[in-house]
């Protein structure tokens, strides 16, 4: 998705946050800005009466077993995307065909205009409906943007770095385990937190092909007309997502070689 | 399983063009609406903390966790005060609009050389003018570029907005959803998710023609 596009577009400006400044007070703003909103609404959850309907699902049994289903096929699909994108990126940059290359470039383009909701509905009425398929289409849709990122992420090496590292007499491969990947690894988990946290909002769309999820209690709230249900539902999901995004962040800091 | 069959889907635009056009033009309307008020507040708000560390960080921030939440949490948060319709989707799209516009502005107010700055002080300018006359016409590719971005967004997310009954070709792909297993179910969605594509291409593409004929003209290259 877009997503993708204007982090890329951003992140070229963002100075990388330097390594001692690691553990900042603006670290801990997103975790307890989530247990804020989650404190509120289990307050106002708990000062009205809920009727029967919502009594279904608004108890800890049915939203630990929808939270799990989310969180399944978030991570599932992100895991998958990683270990099918990365190396058909590395694979594919060492092809000096520059015709493959735009070809892949240009097809992210197109999949980032393709509207989520479009790819897994279709896929839902060529396939059938439920959990493999909002899987695949996950995977389908995050594919092409990590991919991208991987291309990138070795394209924009420095040749010079390169040749250097061939004149003190490097083989391709240590080129490139040593070398190239260590210097890409920036932009490729740039890539796959975005498609991470883009995960997270799929699947909540994944409900409408009854692949389960946290999307359920939105669909349901909205269709009974039980808005604690709904609004439980948007705040749970909306604080997965920036959880996510916030430990992927970690990772990203944590992750990111030494000397970048 | 329904197979594909192409004449089916040619008879289908055939006999629906006037639906599909309606779609279309619903569909811009509410992006372009949603990017005009994004952009007022969006170009407002970066004007007023560019200079500020602590406000800007924080509407950046506030901005980047907005475009986290996933598109239908937000549109159901929406419902209860706004109803279905119109409203909660433009709403929305404002909302994720924010993030790139904002951002762009201040960086593209900050990238003002200093130099350019300290001349145009020099020439007697007051702070506001210096904003408006010099800055502003400088940073203005950086923020179209950040209008792009939002566009290319909400054109997808508008799609999702069909679903709280919002406007656009979101519509056809919920139709054919919900038609699973009937002839047209496929064509529906097909036409919908098409559709969304080439207008966010056609939209990519006038945000170029923009950018080159609105940018002050000693900054074209």
């Amino acid at each position: 998705m877009t997503l993708d596009a204007t982090r890329q577009m951003l992140a070229i400006r963002q100075p990388p946050s330097p390594r001692h400044a690691f553990f900042t007070r603006t670290r801990f703003v997103t975790p307890l800005v989530v247990v804020l909103v989650l404190g509120l609404t289990l307050l106002w959850l708990s000062s009205l009466n809920l009727d029967s309907i919502e009594q279904r699902t608004l108890n800890l049994d049915y939203i630990v077993a929808r939270t799990r289903e989310h969180l399944g096929l978030t991570v599932v699909a992100s895991a998958l995307v990683a270990v099918l994108a990365i190396p058909t990126g590395v694979a594919l940059s060492r092809t000096k065909s520059r015709v493959v290359r735009a070809i892949v470039l240009g097809l992210a383009n197109i999949g980032q205009a393709t509207p989520a909701v479009g790819v897994i509905i279709l896929l839902a009425i060529v396939w059938k409906t439920g959990y493999t398929t909002a899987l695949v289409a996950l995977v389908v849709y995050s594919f092409l943007p990590v991919l991208r990122n991987t291309l990138v992420g070795l394209q924009q090496i420095d040749e010079s770095v390169r040749e250097s590292a061939k004149g003190m007499g490097m083989t391709r491969n240590q080129v490139l385990l040593r070398i190239e990947l260590p210097l890409a690894v920036p932009v490729i988990l740039a890539g796959l937190r975005t498609s991470l946290v883009f995960a997270v909002g799929v699947a909540t769309i994944a409900t409408f092909i009854n692949a389960g999820g946290l999307g359920d209690m939105i669909v349901n709230g909205l269709k009974l007309q039980r808005y604690p249900v709904l609004i439980t539902g948007a705040v749970l999901v909306a604080s997965i997502a920036l959880l996510i995004d916030w430990i992927a962040g970690i990772a990203e800091d944590l992750l990111r070689p030494r000397g970048i | 399983m329904t197979e594909f069959d192409f004449t089916g889907l040619l008879t289908f635009w055939a006999r629906r063009w006037d639906d599909i056009l309606g779609l279309v033009v619903e569909h811009v309307t509410v992006v372009a609406v949603a990017l005009v008020i994004a952009m007022a507040i969006g170009v407002g708000i970066g004007m007023l903390v560019w200079n500020r560390p602590i406000p800007r960080s924080v509407t950046i921030a506030a901005a980047g966790v907005a475009l986290t939440v996933p598109s239908l949490a937000l549109l159901a948060i929406l419902i209860p005060p706004f109803g279905l319709g119109w409203t909660p989707t433009v709403i929305a799209l404002v909302v994720y609009s924010l993030l790139p516009i904002v951002r762009n502005t201040v960086v593209g107010l900050r990238e003002v050389p200093p130099a350019i700055m300290e001349s145009a002080k020099g020439m007697g300018m007051s702070p506001v003018k210096v904003l408006f006359s010099i800055q502003l016409p400088m940073a203005w590719p950086v923020i179209l570029t950040g209008v792009r971005v939002a566009a290319q967004l909400t054109v997808g997310i508008a799609a999702i907005a069909a679903y709280v009954a919002g406007p656009g070709l979101g519509a056809f792909i919920f139709k054919g959803l919900s038609s699973l297993g009937s002839k047209n179910a496929l064509n529906f969605a097909l036409t919908g998710t098409l559709g969304v594509v080439i207008l966010a291409l056609l939209i990519d593409a006038i945000f170029v023609a923009i950018t080159r004929s609105t940018t002050s003209r000693g900054l074209r290259a």
